[in-house]
């Protein structure tokens, strides 16, 4: 009997493998496979963080930063004065650079798959007695999915 | 700084050439890929922030408080603000030619060495990455516990953004949440900022704009907004971290070749 499961990367599943030990699991009974993520090229210079992913907050505080200064600089001049001056330029910038930032990293994008990825599939090989007690202890653990796989069906 | 050394010299990561990063009780060290504009960008607003970016403490910490000293003598803020406003004579008359001059390797410096030591760190994190990701993700000591866990990036950015320090205490830096609490303490101290928001917020805007100090007010934005970005970037690279070490573990410990697969 072959117990399948999916889980993200976190403590539980540490926790979910160590209770199945407890109950009796030998360390061979059980295969671990943390799925790979998306090959992303890794390159020295530049472009790094668009494919590192964060690119989307750079352009945020750099604006940011820069409007709030320029707005607290002329707040003193303004009616508002420099308080406000200063939460207009950070609002302002900081939405221009996420929205600069967004659309040129969503031209260079790929496509992103939907919904949630399973980080982690983990297989259990265990007698039927045990499976109910397997699926369990896998499922209040933060399992994304469980399947049940027994052999000689279908074949 | 002896009895540190000793606790890291015990973890298995000394056996890494090139480690991809390093846990202490009180922080952990990473390299990871970063943008060399972006860590030079933060040395130009404000010299220091740039190497804080890369995890270099002491020069960073040494060249904010250089620059906050320095700055502040030589009213350079100030003149800024005075330049901005086209009050160009006033500008030239407030700037302190005993302290100005200072001003300029340094900050210089600091933009050229954060750019070059981005450039350098890049490659140790390929390196590092290489090698596999083997470090010890829970440390324990007297005085401090560190355990990786997975936390939300959004959440730091928005403790840095009610007071800023808190977003990195959250994801566990302690020197540079300290030391960005310590800053901003003085920095809205001596702004008078929390006055201004005050009388801006009864509506007494005149008021407030008489009372805050440009001085030390023009600290605050990069200080406000390097803190919640640096924040949010630490907690990204942490879960990456996490991700990578577990991803390394179960691969070492649960897949035995005595293990049977449904044929």
């Amino acid at each position: 009997m072959h117990i399948f499961a999916t889980f993200d990367h976190n403590m539980y599943i540490e926790l979910a493998i160590s209770d199945l030990e407890i109950r009796g699991l030998a360390r061979e009974q059980i295969l671990a496979v943390p799925l790979e993520k998306e090959a992303r090229e890794m390159a020295v210079l530049d472009t790094i963080h668009r494919a590192d992913g964060v690119s989307i907050i750079d352009g945020g505080a750099v604006l940011g930063t820069i409007f709030m200064l320029l707005g607290t600089i002329w707040g003193f001049l303004w009616y508002w004065g420099p308080i406000v001056g200063g939460l207009i330029g950070l609002a302002l910038g900081v939405a221009i650079g996420i929205g600069l930032d967004w659309v040129i990293t969503k031209r260079q994008n790929r496509p992103s798959s939907l919904g949630r990825k399973a980080e982690i599939v983990l297989v259990v090989r265990c007698a039927e007695s045990e499976a109910g007690l397997v699926k369990k202890t896998l499922q209040d653990h933060c399992a994304i999915g469980v399947g049940l796989f027994k052999q000689g069906y279908g074949g | 700084m002896v009895i540190f050394m000793r606790l890291a010299d015990i973890s298995s990561t000394t056996l890494t050439r090139r480690p991809k990063a390093y846990s202490y009780t009180y922080t952990v060290s990473l390299m990871h890929l970063r943008n060399p504009w972006v860590t030079a960008w933060w040395s130009a607003a404000l010299p220091g922030f740039g190497h804080i970016f890369l995890g270099s403490y002491i020069k960073g910490f040494l060249l904010v408080i250089w620059e906050i000293i320095i700055n502040t003598q030589s009213h350079l803020n100030l003149a800024i603000y005075y330049t901005f406003t086209g009050q160009f004579q006033l500008a030239t008359q407030t700037l302190d030619q005993r302290w100005l001059l200072l001003y300029i390797a340094a900050y210089i410096y600091a933009i050229w060495d954060s750019y070059r030591s981005a450039i350098e760190m890049n490659k140790c994190a390929i390196l590092g990455e290489r090698e596999g990701t083997k470090f010890l993700p829970a440390r324990m000591g007297a005085w401090e516990i560190n355990i990786m866990s997975k936390r939300i990036p959004l959440l730091a950015a928005v403790w840095s953004a009610f007071m800023p320090g808190l977003g990195h205490l959250y994801t566990h830096r302690l020197p540079t949440g300290f030391f960005f609490f310590i800053w901003c303490v003085v920095i809205i101290y001596q702004s008078r900022l929390l006055e201004g928001a005050h009388l801006t917020c009864a509506g007494h805007f005149a008021a407030a704009a008489q009372t805050v100090d440009v001085q030390w007010l023009l600290y605050m934005p990069s200080m406000y907004l390097f803190s919640m970005f640096s924040a949010y970037n630490h907690t990204v690279e942490y879960n990456k971290l996490f991700d990578a070490e577990q991803a390394n573990y179960l691969k070492r410990r649960y897949q035995d070749s005595r293990f049977e697969l449904p044929v």
